[in-house]
C-alpha cells in the first residue's frame, strides 16, 4: 500500500493542473482577506479596519475557504480523471494491479494535498493579515486567537471537498465534465436550486455539497468565505450543524466514489 | 548491457481463456504455454484477440472463462508484480507534462524500487540524455523505449510486449530485436505480440498464432513452418479439369483457385510430382507454397482451411 501511495503522491506532484490550483488559492485568499478588512471597515466609516468581533476574526482566518471550496474538488477530480484523459490508467493498474489499493492510495493522496491546500490558504491569510491588521491598528491576537475554532473545520472541509471531487472524477471520468459538475454544480446550480427550494417549497436545501461544506467549515463560511449557494448569510439558508455537514460531505465523497469504483474503476481497461 | 541479476524465467499458461464483448467473441477458448528463456511471438491479424489476451493476462480485462497465469498465479495475485512481470502495452500511456525520469520514478515507487532504478533503466533503453525532457515532446520511438524502460523497472522475470515495434524506425526495430534476444538469453520469458511477420521471423524462437480469437498453431518456428510447408502445392495447368479428376481418384484434397490453378492440400512435391507425371498432365507451374512465417501466417489466418495445424504439431 505504501508503494502505491508514494507513486500517487509523485503523480500529483508532477501534474501541472495541481500547481495551477495551488497558485490560484493564493490570490483568491488575499482577495477575501481584503474583503474581510473592507467589511470590518464598513461599520466604522473607514474603507478598511482591523478585525475585532468574533465573527470578523473567524472570517479573516478562514478567508481561504472560498479558494478551498473551488480548488479542493478540482484536485480530487484531476487525481483520477488525468489517468483516463492521458490513458495512464493502464500503466497504473499494471504497476499496482489491485484496484482497490490504487483507489485507496488516491483517497489518501487527495486528502494530503487538500490539507496542503488548506495550509497554503492559511499561510496566505497570515502573510497578508498579520502586517495589515497591525497597520490598521489591530493586534496579532485578533488574527490568530480563533485558530482552534477555524482551522479544524477548514481542513476537514478541504479534505472532504477533495474526496467529493475524487468521487465525481471516478464516476464521470471525463475531466472537463467532472470539473464542470463539481465546481459549476456546487457554485452555480446548487445556489439556484436552494433559492428555488425556498421560494417554491419553503424548504432549506442545506444538504447539497456546498451547503454541507459550509456547515462543516462553520462561521468562516457563513460570511464572505461561503461562496455561492452555500452561503448561509447571503441566501438565508439554515445550515446543518458542523457534524451533520461533515457527515453529509463524507457521503457526497463516498457515494460517488463507491459507485464509480464498481461501475467504472473495476471495469475492463481495453 | 546489464539488466540485472535476475535470470529466472517463469512460464505463462493460458488455459481455456475466453472473452466475450456482448455477442463478439474476442478470445475463444484459447490455450497455450509460453516457455522461459525464449522469445515467443504472439501472432495474429488485427482484431484477432492478441491485445485482449495480454490484457487478461495482466488483470486489466476480466476473462469470461478460463485462466491466464504466470508461474501458476494470476497477475493480480503476484506478491511483487513489477518484479515478476514487465509489460509494454500502449505507446500513448504517458502524462505529456511529466518528465521521463519522473515517470520512471513513479513506476519505481509503485513497485517498491529505489528512485535510482529510473536512471538505470533510462540508460538501458538509451534515453539517459532525455531524462529531464517532458514526455509530450518525445517521438513515437522514444515513447516505445520509455515504455520498455517502464516494463524493466522491476527487473522482471517475464516481459510481455504488445506490438512494441510500432512506430520504431529500422534502427529502433533492430535495437529492439537485439534487446529481446538479450533478455531471453538471460533466461527471461519474453512474449511479444505483433503482426509484422518479417520482423518477428528474425526475432522469435516460438510462435503462437491466433485468428478470430482461436489458436491456429503453436510451437517452435521450425515446427510451424515445417508443418505448413508439407501441406500445399499450387499447380497451374491448361488441364485443370483433368487434374481435378486425377486428384479425386488419388484421394487428395484440393481447391480450384482459378480456371487454370489448383491448390493441392496435404502433399509434398515428392508425392504429387510422380502422380502428375504418370498421368501426363501438362504443367506450366508447380509451386510449393509456404516455408516462411508470413505464408504460414497467411495460410493459418485467412480462413482457407489448411487443416488443423495446431493438432498436427
Amino acid at each position: 500500500m505504501i508503494h502505491a501511495l508514494r507513486a500517487e503522491l509523485l503523480k500529483m506532484r508532477s501534474m501541472p493542473g495541481v500547481w495551477v490550483s495551488f497558485g490560484l488559492v493564493f490570490p483568491l485568499t488575499i482577495l477575501l482577506v481584503l474583503a474581510v478588512f473592507a467589511s470590518a471597515g464598513g461599520f466604522t466609516g473607514h474603507t478598511f479596519y482591523f478585525v475585532s468581533s468574533l465573527r470578523e476574526r473567524r472570517e479573516l482566518l478562514g478567508a481561504g475557504y472560498f479558494g478551498i471550496e473551488v480548488l479542493a474538488p478540482v484536485i480530487g477530480v484531476l487525481c483520477v480523471t488525468s489517468e483516463y484523459r492521458h490513458k495512464t490508467m493502464t500503466t497504473s493498474l499494471v504497476l499496482v494491479p489491485v484496484r482497490s489499493r490504487v483507489l485507496l492510495a488516491k483517497v489518501i493522496t487527495v486528502a494530503i494535498w487538500a490539507v496542503l491546500l488548506a495550509a497554503l490558504s492559511l499561510f496566505a491569510v497570515l502573510l497578508v493579515a498579520l502586517p495589515w491588521n497591525a497597520a490598521l491598528g489591530g493586534v496579532t491576537s485578533q488574527v490568530t486567537d480563533q485558530f482552534g475554532a477555524v482551522v479544524p473545520g477548514l481542513v476537514a472541509s478541504a479534505v472532504l471537498l477533495g474526496l467529493f471531487g475524487l468521487g465525481f472524477g471516478t464516476l464521470v471520468k471525463n475531466q472537463v465534465a467532472a470539473i464542470l459538475l463539481t465546481i459549476g454544480g456546487t457554485l452555480v446550480l446548487e445556489g439556484i436550486l436552494e433559492v428555488l427550494a425556498r421560494a417554491i417549497f419553503h424548504y432549506d436545501l442545506n444538504w447539497l455539497p456546498n451547503a454541507a461544506g459550509a456547515a462543516l467549515a462553520g462561521d468562516i463560511a457563513r460570511g464572505l468565505g461561503g461562496g455561492g449557494g452555500g452561503n448561509g448569510q447571503s441566501t438565508g439558508l439554515r445550515l446543518l450543524t458542523w457534524w451533520q455537514g461533515g457527515l453529509v460531505m463524507l457521503g457526497w465523497g463516498l457515494v460517488p466514489l463507491t459507485i464509480g469504483y464498481f461501475t467504472t474503476f473495476r471495469r475492463d481497461v481495453t | 548491457m546489464t539488466v540485472g541479476a535476475t535470470t529466472r524465467g517463469l512460464p505463462i499458461e493460458i488455459r481455456g481463456l475466453s472473452k466475450h464483448f456482448g455477442t463478439v467473441r474476442a478470445v475463444d477458448d484459447l490455450s497455450f504455454t509460453v516457455e522461459p528463456g525464449r522469445v515467443t511471438g504472439f501472432l495474429g491479424p488485427n482484431g484477432s484477440g492478441k491485445t485482449t489476451t495480454l490484457r487478461m493476462l495482466l488483470g486489466l480485462v476480466h476473462p469470461s472463462a478460463g485462466t491466464a497465469t504466470i508461474d501458476g498465479h494470476r497477475y493480480q495475485d503476484l506478491e511483487n508484480p513489477t518484479s515478476t512481470v514487465g509489460a509494454v502495452l500502449e505507446a500513448t500511456s504517458f502524462h505529456p507534462a511529466r518528465r521521463a525520469r519522473t515517470h520512471l520514478r513513479m513506476a519505481a515507487r509503485a513497485g517498491g524500487q529505489p528512485d535510482a532504478r529510473a536512471d538505470e533503466v533510462l540508460g538501458l533503453v538509451g534515453l539517459s540524455g532525455d531524462a529531464k525532457r517532458k514526455i509530450g515532446g518525445f517521438s513515437m520511438g522514444m515513447r516505445q523505449r520509455l515504455e520498455l524502460a517502464t516494463a524493466l523497472i522491476g527487473d522482471p522475470d517475464v516481459l510481455i510486449l504488445d506490438e512494441p515495434s510500432n512506430g520504431l524506425d529500422p534502427q529502433g526495430i533492430a535495437w529492439l530485436r537485439d534487446f529481446m534476444r538479450y533478455l531471453a538469453g538471460e533466461g527471461r520469458t519474453v512474449l511479444v505480440s505483433s503482426h509484422l511477420l518479417s520482423e518477428m521471423a528474425q526475432t522469435i524462437d516460438n510462435a503462437v498464432i491466433v485468428s478470430f480469437g482461436q489458436l491456429k498453431a503453436q510451437g517452435t518456428l521450425e515446427e510451424i513452418t515445417a508443418g505448413i510447408t508439407s501441406v500445399v502445392m499450387r499447380a497451374r495447368t491448361p488441364e485443370a479439369d483433368r487434374l481435378a479428376g486425377v486428384l479425386t481418384q488419388a484421394g487428395m484434397a484440393f481447391r480450384r483457385l482459378s480456371h487454370d490453378e489448383v491448390a493441392i492440400d496435404g502433399v509434398t512435391p515428392e508425392k504429387v510430382g510422380p502422380l502428375l507425371a504418370s498421368n501426363q498432365i501438362i504443367l506450366y507451374e508447380l509451386v510449393q507454397e509456404g516455408g516462411d512465417l508470413e505464408s504460414v501466417f497467411l495460410t493459418l489466418t485467412s480462413g482457407l482451411g489448411f487443416g488443423d495445424v495446431a493438432e498436427s504439431l
